[in-house]
């Protein structure tokens, strides 16, 4: 059943045991940079100087070229691929988005959405910065839906500068689930056994 | 076109005054470009076949795009020498999809100081695709 849908699986035991502890730690793939702004900017056909020139953005009272605030979610992102990692054949089930509320911590589920997302900001991240980002599980509710039956997990995030402060903190509420027809496969796979 | 050498002042602004509006067709070239940009390559966000297999109709917006687009809407308002405090509470409600043209709003709801409380949502027609508020300081 594990590996039918997506996520790490295990009890909701397990699950519990990461209750208010740190489940990963991200470190950004890349320094902000101008380029990733420009980009990030250009796909929202947006364009205010204070992300592009730094002439702009000190005369707005910043204190050199300053990224959109929302950029701290993809600057928190890790590489995809790193050094050691295989190559991706054909076939391989595409790598995703890291998010360790679904795939680095354990649960009986194998099916999940989010629900809803809350940041608060702290301070601006310039060109050149370093996000680190620190992923813990702050808050597990069961729950019976329409869909199915699992629990709303909250993953708190913190961002992170190379100085250690703290740019933003974001809270994620995944729905991580199984539908009814899993948990009657379920139950016939254990009947089988 | 913006007029990026204005900053909206508090004494400018009132309970209940609707923002001016955003509206953006989502595209697959755009959706391409996004997911290259803030770096959610997650497959159902260009690729047909896996957004279906997730319920959708074809390839949809990311949370990270919707994010953006509201500080987009935010900023454009604004100018640049307000700061985003916090967005908070964004619910995803539909799935903004190849063809849509989005829609994003914001109504003053609170002023207290310089802190200003905003309601926003996308819509696809009249259908609600996403909604939060915002906190931001003048």
């Amino acid at each position: 059943m594990a590996t039918e849908g997506w996520g790490k699986y295990g009890t909701w035991e397990e699950t519990e045991s990461f209750l208010g502890n740190v489940i990963a730690v991200s470190k950004g793939a890349d320094a902000v940079e101008y380029g990733s702004i420009r980009k990030w900017l250009e796909s929202k056909q947006f364009h205010p100087p204070i992300h592009l020139n730094k002439q702009a953005a000190e005369q707005a009272g910043y204190r050199d070229v300053v990224a959109p605030r929302t950029m701290a979610f993809t600057y928190g992102l890790p590489a995809y691929f790193s050094e050691d990692s295989p190559l991706e054949q054909s076939g391989d089930s595409a790598t995703q988005i890291p998010v360790p509320v679904i795939f680095d911590l354990p649960a009986p589920c194998i099916r999940s959405f989010a629900t809803s997302v809350d940041i608060e900001f702290f301070a601006d991240i310039y060109v050149g910065d370093r996000i680190t980002c620190t992923h813990r599980l702050t808050d597990i509710s069961y729950k019976t839906l329409k869909v199915g039956s699992g629990a709303f997990l909250t993953q708190e995030d913190s961002y992170t500068n190379q100085n250690d402060e703290l740019i933003a903190r974001s809270e994620l509420v995944i729905f991580r689930f199984n539908s009814p027809e899993d948990e009657l496969r379920k139950k016939e796979e254990a009947n089988n056994d | 076109m913006i007029d990026w050498s204005q900053n909206l002042d508090v004494s400018q602004v009132s309970t209940g005054n609707e923002l001016p509006q955003i509206t953006i067709p989502i595209t697959l070239q755009r959706l391409v470009m996004e997911a290259s940009a803030n770096y959610d390559l997650s497959l159902m966000h260009h690729d047909k076949r896996a957004a279906k297999s997730v319920g959708a109709s074809d390839a949809f917006a990311n949370t990270f795009f919707l994010m953006g687009m509201y500080e987009r809407l935010l900023r454009e308002w604004a100018g640049p020498t307000m700061r985003i405090n916090r967005i908070g509470n964004m619910r995803m409600m539909s799935f903004n999809v190849v063809d849509d043209v989005v829609v994003f709003l914001g109504k003053v709801r609170e002023i207290d100081g310089n802190s200003i409380t905003i309601d926003m949502q996308s819509a696809v027609g009249e259908r609600i695709t996403s909604s939060a508020f915002a906190v931001i300081s003048l």
